[in-house]
Parts: C-alpha cells; sequence; structure tokens
C-alpha cells in the first residue's frame, strides 16, 4: 500500500502543472500521471472487479478518460489525485452493475467524476498516513455499519440493494449507513456533514 | 429544502447513496450554481477520495503503462531505456568489483615487493659488513669443529664474521647466541642468530670487539637472548 500512496505525496506538489500539460496534451504528462496514480487507480479497481485482466482494461479506460477530460478541469484548485480515483471506482462499479445485470445509473456515476467536484481538497488527502487512518476507523466500526459502508463504496450498491443483500430492514440499513458515515466523520476529523 | 434540512444529506450523496426527494433537491441545488451545495460535496467527497486509498496496494503490469501511452499515439520511452540503464548498472557493479579487487591484489603485491626489497636490503648490509670484516686489516682467523664446523673471523674494528655448518635449526623458543670471552672475563653477548634447514649459518656482529677477547663461543639460548649463557657451548672457536 505504501509505495503508491509514497508515489502519489511526492506527485502532489506538481499536480497544477501537470495539469497544465495535461490540458496542452502533452504525453508525457499521461506517463506522469500514470506514475504518480497507477497504482493507487489498479489497487482500487481490483479490490472492485477482483480480476487483474478486467481491472488493466479499467485502469486504462480511466487515464484515457482523465486525459480527455482534463481540460474541464481546474489547474489551481483542483484535486487531480481524488477526481483520477473517482473516475477509476466509476469504471469499476459501472462495470460491476453491468456484469450483473444491475440498473447502471449514468447519471450518477456522471455527476460523481464531474471534475468540477474535486477542487479545494486538501493536497495530504492520499498520504500515507491518512490511508491508515481511514483503515483503522474502518476497522473500528461495527461489522455491520463496515459491511454498509464497504457495499456502497467497493460495490455501488444502493441502501435499497444493500437491505436486499444483507436480508435487512431497510430502516436498518439506513441507521448503519449513517452511524457509520458519523463515526467516519468523527474519526478522521473530515468536515463532513453527516 | 433548505440547507439544514439537506445536512444528513451530502455524504450520502457523495458516496452514491442519497435517495428523491433529497438527491433531486441537491441536484436543482447544484444546477443553479448553489455555492452552499457545491462546498458542502467537497467536504463530503473527501471522504470517499479517502477510502479509495484504503484497499490493500496490487501491482499492474508494466505492459499496462505501455498500453495506455500507445492508446494516446505515444511511445513509452521509459521502458526503452530500461534494459540499457540495467545493463549500464550491471557493468558499473562488475567494473566496480573487478578494479577493487585488482586494487587489492596489487596493494598486496606491493607489499610483498617492498617486504622482499627490505629483506634483500638487510642481507645486502649484512654481506658489506662480512666483506668489510673479511678484508679488514688486522683481522683473524679461527676454526672449530666439533659436530657444527665452521669458522669465525675477527677484526678488532669492524666485527665478528661467524660461518658454521652442520648447526641443525634451534628447535622452537631458543636462538643461537654468540659470545666474546675475553680472557679471565665474563662472556660477552655478540648477536642472536639462526641456522637453516640445511644446518648452514652466517652471522655478523659488527662493531668493536674486546681486545683481550680470546674464545668466540655460541650457546642454545631462550628466543629472546640471555646476558650469560645458561647452556653449555655448542662450539667454540679460540683466537690465535
Amino acid at each position: 500500500m505504501l509505495l503508491p500512496l509514497i508515489l502519489a505525496i511526492h506527485a502532489s506538489g506538481g499536480d497544477p502543472d501537470l495539469v497544465r500539460r495535461l490540458q496542452q496534451r502533452d504525453p508525457r504528462a499521461l506517463g506522469e500521471l500514470y506514475d504518480r496514480y497507477g497504482r493507487l487507480a489498479f489497487s482500487l479497481i481490483l479490490r472492485i472487479v477482483r480480476d487483474a485482466g478486467v481491472a488493466e482494461d479499467l485502469v486504462q479506460e480511466t487515464f484515457l478518460r482523465v486525459w480527455n477530460r482534463a481540460g474541464g478541469f481546474d489547474a489551481e484548485k483542483g484535486a487531480i489525485g481524488p477526481w483520477l480515483l473517482a473516475v477509476a471506482r466509476n469504471r469499476a462499479i459501472d462495470y460491476l452493475r453491468s456484469a450483473s445485470g444491475r440498473e447502471r445509473n449514468a447519471l450518477e456515476l456522471e455527476e460523481a467524476e464531474h471534475p468540477s467536484f474535486y477542487r479545494d481538497m486538501e493536497s495530504e488527502i492520499l498520504q500515507s498516513d491518512r490511508a491508515r487512518r481511514v483503515k483503522a476507523a474502518l476497522k473500528k466500526l461495527s461489522p455491520q455499519q463496515r459491511e454498509v459502508i464497504e457495499l456502497a463504496y467497493f460495490e455501488g450498491l444502493s441502501q435499497t440493494e444493500m437491505a436486499e443483500r444483507m436480508g435487512q430492514p431497510l430502516g436498518t440499513v439506513k441507521t448503519w449507513v449513517r452511524t457509520a458515515l458519523k463515526n467516519l466523520r468523527d474519526d478522521l476529523g473530515v468536515v463532513v456533514p453527516a | 429544502m433548505t440547507h439544514e434540512e439537506l445536512q444528513d444529506c451530502y455524504a450520502l450523496y457523495a458516496l452514491g447513496l442519497a435517495g428523491d426527494p433529497e438527491r433531486a433537491e441537491i441536484r436543482e441545488h447544484l444546477a443553479r450554481g448553489c455555492e452552499v451545495c457545491m462546498q458542502n460535496l467537497y467536504r463530503a467527497r473527501e471522504l470517499t477520495a479517502m477510502l479509495a486509498a484504503a484497499p490493500d496496494a496490487a501491482a499492474p503490469s508494466p505492459r499496462l503503462r505501455r498500453r495506455i501511452m500507445a492508446s494516446v499515439g505515444a511511445e513509452d520511452r521509459r521502458f526503452g531505456w530500461a534494459p540499457f540503464l540495467a545493463g549500464a548498472l550491471a557493468l558499473s557493479l562488475f567494473a566496480a568489483f573487478y578494479f577493487s579487487t585488482r586494487e587489492n591484489q596489487f596493494a598486496n603485491e606491493t607489499l610483498l615487493l617492498r617486504d622482499q626489497l627490505r629483506r634483500q636490503a638487510i642481507e645486502l648490509t649484512r654481506l658489506n659488513e662480512a666483506f668489510a670484516i673479511l678484508g679488514g686489516p688486522g683481522t683473524i682467523e679461527a676454526g672449530f669443529g666439533q659436530g657444527p664446523k665452521g669458522k669465525v673471523f675477527v677484526n678488532p674494528q669492524r666485527g665478528i664474521l661467524l660461518i658454521a655448518s652442520n648447526l641443525p635449526p634451534a628447535p622452537d623458543g631458543k636462538i643461537y647466541e654468540a659470545w666474546v670471552i675475553p680472557k679471565g672475563g665474563k662472556p660477552i653477548p655478540a648477536g642472536l642468530f639462526q641456522s637453516d634447514s640445511s644446518g648452514a649459518a652466517t652471522h655478523v656482529h659488527p662493531g668493536p670487539v674486546a681486545a683481550d677477547a680470546n674464545i668466540i663461543a655460541v650457546t642454545l639460548e631462550p628466543a629472546q637472548g640471555s646476558d650469560q649463557p645458561t647452556s653449555t657451548p655448542l662450539l667454540a672457536a679460540t683466537l690465535q
């Protein structure tokens, strides 16, 4: 886990310049972007689709999507790492939903990876100590709370789908989700509206 | 809906879990450029961004970078250089190892040569001293021969030269010591020496010799030598 994070950390300082070069269609910038975030993106996608071959295809799709959409990104205020990982997650969730015959919510995915939503984030957001804290915070959740967060984030399930999967009333699942998000917010010190 | 009423929904929205009517309400706010909703969503997405770093690390194949670069029509130069860099590194390591080994060899050989040179210089000095004794005016000669056989040459100013054969090497912890024994006086130490494996020995003791020297003798002594003989002489040459 540490190597890609370290690469991401070292990369964070030069992101605005990197984004500008991506916007100028400099292929070397794409190579640098891959060197910084490629392993993180692959690790995330692999966690979701659990197939290395499919994961590599989706990583390629992710980087091409970022390459083609970098023009709409704010080089000064944008956080390209979090944006790229959001694109990576969406590609993987979309694949998962499509492969399992579940409804694909194209509008939601489109919104979730819109570059304008990834700005004003701390550049340290992907640093290794943060990742460790996230892991620790997830471990501290109750098994049910952790499961609903993982089902939502790594499988893209709605609360209704989670209730069906877990055989629990929708109200119970909603309570677990809200409590889990509150606990994560408290533990991580993120100013997230609960 | 007011922002207060929507407060609970931003994190759910960022995770894709918000349901209607809240989801529709947030979308409507965003569509009209609502800054409060935008800010709340930025913050909410920080949490989802952090979750992205939570999975265990995995490495894609090295081919993936090439594929991605090729898909935008660029050549992946990084891997083109890799074999050359690896080759250069291997060559450098080999050269460093080779030259450090050679340097060690040279250093050892130099030490050996210096040692040989030092020994030869000592031997040359000894020979010069021996010739000076042999060729010096007033040198007298005396023989000995019961067991060890040989001769001593004594020059009053230049010293003593002793040449012996049939003198087996002194055992471990022992050494031969030469003595000048004056008439009616105590033996005076005249140097330590060893014989070689064939039983031959050449001993030079430079310096003035006591005028009343009468006998040149050799005894077996402890390795550090003695002030006075501690054993019976193995050989003794009486000076005429």
